[in-house]
């Protein structure tokens, strides 16, 4: 018996890439990851910040899922949005997250944003771009309301308002033409929303519910959904015919003649007991 | 029906739908910070300054980043190339030369700053994409300027324009520049350099940011977009 | 030996009752049993002289030096035992070497000793290890800082000095040291008494001969450590030579 159980090696696993290559010689395409082609954004308001997101996950054309959970988690006072691929965006969170927390317990202090920053663009730089996950990271500390946005290269940049994702053009125009300083959270909401949903309406990749987390000093208003943009429209019309609204003009029957009756039976029993 | 056709008798190209496939989406891009930067030594100290646009592919990311950096008290420093890798190298530096001060028990030389960032400019120079001024002032040698482009190479220079809009304003720099010059001179030098480049460099806008610094410690300045030079109304 | 150090002598890493470290005494008593070295801060520079004790006529002349160049711009004799000593001096070396490269800059010489001491003292913790036998004497001038000079102890201690001797007549130099006025002299004039302090402390009945080792970094010399110039030495050497003569003639 091992007294040490082997610790699995970290890193990326190559061997997908295998078998990519076999599929993609006998004429097939390989998996693609599912990427939120996405709309998020950031802005910051007078006593706090405000996230949004959409909820829309593709893989290729299709909608993977329509209720996808973008704003992610980091610690009590930090949120983080998420696009690019959603493993990553889900995995890098959830860890850093953790570490978040381990830190906390070890300085018994509220953690300041700029760890999760720092924590963030150190894993992405180390990666390459090749962790796709491009982050809007907000959150409330000792220093106040912090905005920040990681691109998947590992830089950042401190803002009062961004975007990211497919939909980040639109929600930006949003943001450029109506953002003022020291807004309050009533008017932040509003500008949050028709952002989130420029993206929704205008980018392909992001679709669905809006998501909303307000953080400010006083705790966390995490709204899921915080509206449901794009609702199935309600038909105006029936379309279901009355009987009788076609007329029957002939009829012709044809009788069904019963030439043999066989009746087999069988010998075994099916087997049932798995 | 046979599920798997043959993509030859197929009128649709689909080695077409590939190609745009394996193209990063540009929000996936990295950043780049296409830039102009610039630096100059006067009389009693340096003027370091840059604009302030960030790019990914043709999207402005970020239309008021900071160019010019903290590296230590009197040790500012200018970046170019791309944000990830210049930030990163930033971070280390700075980490770095605070604990060397720390040890030392006195402010950096900007000699030994611009040393450290050429180190790993070099060391990682096929991995990275920086090109990087340092600029600052100390006891021993006053204010100076060092550049650190692309390959590596460090080299003290009295006047320093780069990124893509620095190519622009050499031929400003060489005709201009004069040794020692006052503080106000100094300013208007580089503020007058980085607009010009900013005017014809599509990758270079926003406003201007310079940091002044000699003895005394530093100024930050901002010169908001309506308040640049407008040489094309003269 | 005294009653109380017995057994608590064995390693550096077991403190004898009353609070002391034994082996670096002892280390600190092999420095006192090598020839003399003395350093010197004038105004404009550092000064080094060297009793080098030659212990036979068939060594040849110059071998074994105990002025070293830690880098072009510090000086540093030693005293001790010399193969600790150049031990010591390499990791000096290395240490300068590596700060060049990484900072591009020459080695202040207050993080360098400081540097030195920490090693030497490391020497002082563990009971698998043998603390330095040796001393040593820094020194450098440059254009900001003027003349340093410091002395490093087998217990890891550093202090900076204005005039410092080691070795076998550290008393005696010391007190001849203390008659000059370091701080008005120059360095050309306190090479002169350098070698002067190393012949009068020279006990020619004990240890019979030996060679004498002048160096000095001053503005004169750039700031590099250097062996003084052929003329220097010997006019030097003259004038220690005359003034031992003088005072014994008067005595």
């Amino acid at each position: 018996m091992a007294l040490l159980p082997d610790l699995p090696k970290g890193g990326f696993v190559f061997e997908n890439f295998q078998r990519n290559e076999f599929l993609k010689a006998k004429g097939f395409r390989a998996p693609k990851a599912t990427k939120t082609g996405t709309t998020i954004v950031g802005c910051l308001v007078k006593d706090g910040v405000i996230l949004g997101a959409d909820t829309r996950a593709t893989s290729g054309s299709v909608i993977a899922d329509k209720y996808s959970d973008k704003i992610h988690y980091m610690a009590k006072n930090i949120y983080c949005c998420g696009a690019g691929t959603a493993a990553d965006t889900l995995y890098v969170t959830r860890m850093v997250s953790s570490n978040l927390e381990l830190h906390r317990l070890n300085t018994n202090r509220v953690v300041p944003v700029i760890c999760a920053l720092r924590m963030l663009k150190q894993h992405l730089f180390r990666y390459q771009g090749y962790v796709s996950a491009a982050l809007v990271l907000a959150g409330v500390d000792e220093d106040g309301a912090h905005l920040y946005s990681v691109t998947p290269h590992g830089s950042s940049d401190k803002l009062p308002f961004t975007t990211m994702g497919s939909g980040s053009l639109a929600a930006m125009a949003v943001f450029e033409t109506r953002w003022k300083p020291n807004m309050t959270i009533e008017e932040g909401k509003k500008l949050v929303r028709d952002s989130v949903a420029a993206g929704i309406f205008n980018d392909l990749g992001s679709g669905n519910n809006i998501d909303m987390c307000i953080i400010t000093r006083d705790g966390v208003d995490y709204m899921r959904p915080y509206e449901e943009a794009n609702l199935k429209g309600q038909r105006l019309n029936s379309y279901v015919f009355d009987k009788g609204a076609t007329p029957i003009l002939t009829v012709h029957t044809i009788p069904l003649e019963v030439e043999e009756v066989m009746v087999r039976h069988m010998d075994e029993t099916m087997d049932t007991s798995a | 029906m046979d599920v798997s056709f043959d993509r030859n008798q197929s009128s649709f190209d689909f080695n077409t739908v590939e190609a745009c496939d394996n193209v990063t989406p540009e929000w996936l891009e990295p950043d780049s910070t296409g830039t102009t930067i610039m630096a100059v030594e006067f009389a009693d100290g340096v003027v370091i300054g840059a604009d302030s646009r960030a790019t990914r592919g043709f999207y402005v990311s970020n239309r008021v980043s900071d160019k010019v950096n903290h590296v230590s008290d009197h040790i500012y420093c200018c970046r170019s190339g791309s944000a990830a890798d210049t930030q990163a190298i930033l971070d280390t530096i700075r980490y770095h030369l605070s604990f060397y001060e720390m040890e030392l028990g006195e402010p950096a030389l900007v000699k030994v700053a611009a040393n450290l960032f050429k180190e790993m400019c070099y060391t990682y120079r096929d991995q990275l994409t920086a090109g990087i001024i340092v600029a600052g002032w100390d006891k021993r040698y006053g204010g100076q300027v060092y550049s650190i482009p692309l390959g590596g190479m460090m080299v003290r220079q009295s006047a320093i324009a780069g990124g893509s809009g620095g190519t622009y304003i050499y031929g400003y720099i060489d005709k201009f520049y004069k040794p020692r010059m006052t503080r106000e001179e100094c300013i208007k030098f580089v503020i007058e350099g980085i607009s010009l480049a900013m005017e014809r460099d599509a990758s270079s806008g926003g406003v201007i940011r310079v940091a002044i610094i000699d003895k005394e410690g530093v100024e930050k300045k901002i010169i908001a977009g309506g308040d640049l030079p407008k040489f094309h109304e003269k | 030996m005294s009653a109380i150090g017995t057994g608590y002598d064995l390693s550096a890493s077991q403190f004898s009752p009353d609070g002391r470290v034994f082996q670096v005494e002892y280390a600190q008593k092999a420095v006192e049993n090598s020839g003399t070295a003395i350093a010197l801060r004038a105004k404009d520079g550092v000064v080094f002289a060297v009793e080098k004790l030659v212990t036979s006529k068939l060594y040849e002349t110059g071998a074994n030096k105990r002025i070293f160049n830690i880098d072009r711009h510090i000086g540093c004799a030693v005293a001790g035992l010399l193969a600790d000593a150049r031990a010591i001096v390499n990791v000096a070396n290395d240490e300068a070497k590596d700060y060049r490269s990484q900072y591009g800059t020459e080695i202040p010489l207050k993080y360098l000793k400081d540097r030195v001491a920490m090693y030497m003292h490391a020497y002082t913790l563990y009971s698998a290890l043998r603390p330095f036998g040796a001393s040593l004497l820094l020194g450098s001038w440059d254009k900001f800082e003027g003349p340093q000079l410091y002395c490093l102890d087998p217990s890891g201690l550093s202090y900076g000095y204005f005039g410092i001797s080691i070795g076998k007549a550290k008393q005696s130099a010391k007190t001849e040291i203390e008659k000059i006025s370091l701080k008005d002299k120059t360095c050309s004039e306190l090479i002169k008494e350098a070698a002067k302090i190393i012949y009068i402390v020279h006990d020619e009945i004990k240890d019979k001969s030996f060679e004498l080792e002048l160096s000095w970094v001053s503005e004169a010399t750039n700031g590099r450590h250097e062996c003084v110039p052929q003329e220097v030495f010997d006019e030097a050497e003259k004038f220690a030579k005359d003034a031992l003569k003088h005072d014994s003639d008067s005595d």
